[in-house]
């Protein structure tokens, strides 16, 4: 009993966290201009993070320390820097966008400048970071981050033509007022959102924390399996809410308060309430995982002292690097820049930089040396291979994408 | 070790890349930047047409209790700063033309309207005496969104 409890936990912690600003703004965006004649791009995403975050934490279970860490070793230091520079700065970036998520979502819920309240959310995810232990923190931002369910409950109140919406997903097309390179753009920026690094890293570094061994493997597999593609439909309701009201009035999403205008449509206050919860612990619990997650990898590449399982004094650059970071987004905010657009850029530049995360993790998945019995099968390898021919055709195309749309304007 | 020294140069190559990522946000603000004047104009029109439409439905939806004050605030702000910036674009232009510039000076006072409208819509919002009235603010919105909508289909036709 205790175990299935353990196992309900882990999945519906993974549907709560499975979304974060990037999958909330991207599939907003898309939905307003293009339908849901880019859901395939959320699909193809989810199968990906999924056949890579299991692989991940098959690393850390097996050989019982994070990827990134492993990576380094196996690859050396020059693949490990390159590694490390694109992840990096794509999690600082990401890291900037989350306290721009939680900053935003609080002046929707009180009507004070976004501003005002980014060095509160800087405070709270430093203080969240140092005092909360790790299954306490991911747990509770996951489960009220669930309430974005709040969306698909939004969508059948809207009582939307269904047939019309199944033909956008079922026969995309691109629609009239929109170019071919921004359908293009915007399905690499999806697909970005979809796998966004950070996730493998904080997925194997978290694995670490929490003592996995080979025996947690199968509650791990169910987390991911069942846990993510259910988060999926979270970030397709978000966009069919956006297909359905925002698209039909002519607006096309360039603010989260555009975000919340169908929930609210369909189900007023209440539904208000519930949206604005659930994005605060959404973009809450990714600042936490972004912000753990450069202190991860850069702890794992310079060899630091690392984990919240460690008390803070005794892996006090992990630390400090974390204060930094967050006080990097905080400073990057502080000059007025546009969180939505920090956002948009992250999710591409993930989408660049998709290739460094998932080639390494792919090479030592196979390596039986630090894998034993658990490395790939040669099914999944398959899988990944297919994939990684995916990703390098999305960050190949991404830059050039950028530049012939305008970054998608 | 040839094979681990190939790895190496495929990672540096992909740190390359996101490096050329970052001139792309350079060169994409360049992009971004006015091919035309028509082409602008019309970018910035129906920028401010979705900021118009977007305020009318967090009006509408205040209007029948659905929306919090705090909220209709912060999309109104939002519309109100979304038109500011496509009226900034319209002042950088540098048209050559008198066509263009008569393009522009109509553009402008399309967008206009809609900021009057959005203002208007804000007052109502704060109002403490009942003056403006939502409907004031959704009456002014209702007729800039008509003239931007009028006014996109005239440049459609040119």
């Amino acid at each position: 009993m205790k175990r299935l409890l353990g196992v309900a936990l882990g999945v519906l912690t993974a549907i709560g966290g499975f979304v974060d600003i990037g999958d909330l703004v991207t599939n907003a965006v898309v939905g307003s201009r293009f339908g849901l004649s880019l859901v395939w791009v959320v699909a193809t995403g989810v199968v990906g993070i999924c056949v890579f975050a299991n692989m991940s934490g098959r690393v850390a279970a097996a050989s019982g320390r994070a990827t990134f860490e492993v990576i380094r070793e196996r690859l050396g230091p020059r693949a490990g820097l390159a590694n490390l520079a694109a992840s990096f700065l794509i999690n600082l970036m990401t890291v900037t966008a989350e306290l721009g998520g939680i900053a935003l979502a609080l002046q929707l819920a009180s009507s004070v400048q976004y501003l005002l309240w980014v060095p509160v959310a800087v405070v709270a995810v430093w203080l969240v970071i140092w005092r909360v232990r790790f299954s306490i923190m991911e747990n509770v931002t996951g489960l009220l981050g669930l309430t974005l369910i709040v969306f698909a409950v939004a969508l059948f109140l809207l009582k939307p033509d269904w047939g019309s919406l199944g033909a956008q997903v079922l026969a995309p097309s691109i629609p009239e007022q929109e170019t071919a390179a921004s359908y293009w753009y915007y399905a690499v920026a999806l697909f970005g959102a979809a796998m966004t690094p950070y996730e493998v890293f904080f997925f194997s570094s978290g694995a670490v924390e929490e003592g996995w061994s080979i025996k947690d493997l199968a509650q791990s597999r169910i987390n991911v399996l069942v846990g993510f593609p259910l988060g999926g439909l979270l970030s397709v309701s978000i966009a069919a809410c956006a297909a359905v009201v925002l698209l039909p009035a002519g607006i096309a999403v360039t603010s989260l308060s555009q975000v919340i205008l169908p929930v609210a449509e369909a189900a007023g206050k209440v539904g208000l309430a519930f949206v604005l919860v659930g994005i605060v612990a959404a973009t809450f619990g990714a600042a936490l995982e972004t912000t753990l997650s450069s202190g991860y990898t850069l702890a794992q590449f310079f060899g630091w002292s690392w984990g919240k399982f460690r008390r803070p004094a005794q892996a006090a650059r992990f630390h400090l690097s974390m204060i930094i970071c967050l006080l990097i987004g905080g400073a990057v905010l502080a000059t007025g820049v546009d969180p939505v657009l920090v956002t948009e850029y992250s999710v591409v530049f993930s989408a660049i930089a998709l290739p460094l995360t998932y080639l390494p993790i792919l090479i030592v998945a196979n390596d039986p040396q630090y894998m034993g019995e658990h490395v790939n099968g040669r099914p999944v390898n398959m899988v990944a291979m297919i994939y990684l021919v995916i990703i390098l055709a999305a960050s190949l195309a991404a830059i050039p994408l950028m530049i012939v749309t305008g970054a998608g304007s | 070790m040839a094979i681990g020294s190939r790895r190496s140069r495929a990672a540096l190559c992909g740190a390359w890349l996101v490096c050329a990522g970052v001139a792309a946000i350079l060169l994409s603000g360049c992009a971004g930047a006015p091919g035309s004047v028509p082409d602008t104009v019309s970018t910035a029109v129906k920028d401010s047409s979705s900021a118009v439409a977007t305020a009318r439905l967090a009006l509408g939806l205040d209007a029948d209790g659905k929306l919090t004050m705090a909220a209709t605030a912060t999309t109104l702000d939002d519309s109100l700063k979304e038109l500011e910036t496509a009226r900034t674009t319209l002042l950088q232009l540098s048209p050559t033309v008198q066509n263009d510039r008569d393009l522009r000076r109509e553009a402008l006072a399309v967008l206009d309207e809609g900021t009057s409208g959005l203002t208007t819509a804000r007052d109502a919002v704060a109002s403490t005496d009942g003056s403006p009235t939502l409907q004031d603010g959704d009456r002014l919105l209702e007729a800039a969104a008509g003239r931007m909508s009028a006014f996109t289909a005239q440049l459609g036709g040119q």
